[in-house]
């Protein structure tokens, strides 16, 4: 793989007058994504220097968790670093035929900081930069969500990424082509008669629309572990395959269900500032409800969870036989747990009142 | 609980992720080996699961007639010894027999089967909850179904979870 990557990188600096490839090797934890980190010593002008770079591989088309272009995410990480102060990695660029590295991939810089963000949550070493970090990642995102739309969304391209029909012509339009998109899913996914939960959630969800807020550039995977830090700032977002025009508060949802799948308290922090949410609400001025961020856990828990468990039930049906999408079946089923407090099922909660979000 | 994938099918896929994702990166011949030994195992709890309640019973109700036989073989035999295998004959040897288990997989086929039902049911309440002649009627219908599923992925999720949060992430 050297070799190619060599290549690859002749092709995307041409003023480069000699690569060698240096400590390649995989980066465990990425899911969706098969990722290596490797260092690149190149000369140009006489002078060498060494390049921090990672690259980020599609899995082969069965076992993708999620299918979007690696082609859109160069061209949004660009825009991004170039028209907010959102940091992300340069993105060199891409390999999109699949003859050279297996599948398409993409070259982007490798950022300074800690990815092993569980180390700010109980009793971890970092605890104490927790709610100065969780402060810095809510102001980027509130920057992301309050950004100019046409500015990042690059030739419309994240108007509708995975190219099933969503229409941001409108909020109302956006939600209504969703909704048709999660439930016209559903026998996609339904590895277990068990998901029926999930199409409970998506007619719910149909059934009970909100009022509208302004669509944003949303990441699509703002997670606990989407993000790099360091001495109490964010130094990276990470893992911008997902990200696409939508509703604000499906990050914020995702969010709370990522919370509570990885045992993490994002949504506590900043303490001072009354939690993510109120500070939240504080810099965008959304004003958004705990009820409403309830209704987006499950609308942005569904957005990821169409491909994702499509995948799974993928593997379940031996499509492939990638481990991940089995294990994934363990670790998700409190998400399954709290639709049911959400969606008000008789029994899940203590004082849940039967029939309420009917 | 799920029935795809059921036990079976989660540890064939075990096995099969020792194959493809482990062992082709196990540079020690010993580890190697321990990874085979594993599959082993694993492929062996796999043979013994279909059988394993249906050959308990057997066993069972052949063992409580095997103590019977043994005593009755001592006719005329005296002694603590044979008094004791006596004594047992006539206690465990009685115990009545247990009934064979229920056949795994016409099982998973009977439940398999209902839990369509439901989520075709749930699938048809949209349109009736959705019409405002219906809507109520509707709203309870959804809350029978409900009230079946709520207990059922809380116990799921206390029995199959193993600990909180998820492995290789963050």
């Amino acid at each position: 793989m050297d070799d190619r990557l060599a290549q690859l990188l002749h092709r995307l600096l041409p003023d480069v007058e000699h690569v060698s490839i240096e400590a390649l090797e995989p980066i465990p934890g990425g899911f969706s994504r098969e990722t290596f980190r490797f260092d690149a010593r190149v000369r140009r002008g006489g002078e060498e220097e060494v390049l921090p770079l990672i690259l980020r591989k599609d899995p082969p088309a069965a076992a993708a968790l999620l299918h979007t272009s690696r082609q859109t995410e160069h061209e949004l990480l660009e825009a991004i670093r170039t028209h907010t102060n959102v940091p992300v990695s340069a993105s060199y660029g891409c390999e999109m035929d699949p003859s050279v590295f297996g599948e398409p991939a993409m070259v982007i810089q490798r950022m300074h900081g800690s990815g092993h963000t569980s180390n700010l949550f109980h009793d971890g070493p970092d605890v104490d930069q927790a709610d100065d970090v969780m402060a810095h990642l809510c102001e980027l995102m509130a920057e992301l969500h309050t950004a100019d739309i046409s500015k990042l969304n690059v030739g419309g391209k994240l108007s509708d990424p995975r190219d099933v029909g969503i229409d941001t012509s409108s909020w109302d339009a956006y939600m209504d082509s969703t909704f048709d998109y999660y439930i016209r899913s559903y026998p996609d996914l339904a590895y277990d008669p068990i998901a029926m939960i999930i199409l409970d959630g998506s007619l719910w969800l149909r059934r009970q629309k909100p009022r509208p807020l302004p669509l944003a550039v949303v990441h699509g995977d703002f997670n606990p572990a989407n993000f790099l830090y360091a001495d109490g700032k964010v130094t990276a977002l990470i893992d911008w395959e997902n990200t696409r025009i939508g509703d604000p508060r499906e990050d914020l949802g995702w969010m709370v269900a990522m919370d509570n799948m990885s045992n993490t308290t994002v949504m506590s922090h900043p303490k001072q500032k009354g939690g993510f949410l109120a500070y939240y609400n504080e810099l965008t001025g959304f004003d958004i409800t705990p009820e409403e961020l309830g209704y987006f856990m499950i609308f942005g828990t569904m957005n990821i969870a169409v491909p994702i468990t499509s995948a799974v039930k993928r593997r379940v049906t031996k499509e492939h036989t990638q481990f991940l999408h089995l294990y994934l079946l363990q670790p998700s089923l409190p998400t399954l747990v709290a639709f049911t407090q959400l969606l008000g099922y008789p029994g899940a909660t203590p004082d849940s009142d039967p029939g309420a979000n009917a | 609980m799920n029935t795809q994938p059921g036990p079976d099918g989660l540890i064939e896929g075990v096995i099969i992720g020792l194959e493809q994702e482990v062992l082709p990166f196990v540079s020690s011949e010993k580890a190697y080996a321990t990874v085979a030994m594993m599959q082993s195992i694993l492929q062996g709890v796999r043979q013994m699961l279909p059988v394993y309640d249906a050959y308990l019973v057997e066993e069972h109700n052949s063992m409580t007639s095997t103590l019977r036989d043994a005593a009755a073989a001592l006719d005329g035999v005296s002694g603590p010894e044979a008094d004791r295998i006596r004594e047992r004959a006539a206690t465990l040897g009685h115990l009545p027999d247990l009934p064979a288990p229920h056949d795994r997989e016409a099982l998973i086929d009977a439940h398999t089967r209902l839990g369509r039902a439901l989520e075709a049911s749930i699938l048809d309440l949209d349109t009736i909850q959705r019409s405002p002649d219906t809507a109520e009627a509707g709203d309870r219908s959804l809350v029978a179904i409900r009230a079946h599923l709520a207990p059922r992925v809380a116990r799921d999720t206390a029995v199959i979870s193993v600990s909180a949060g998820m492995i290789g992430r963050g």
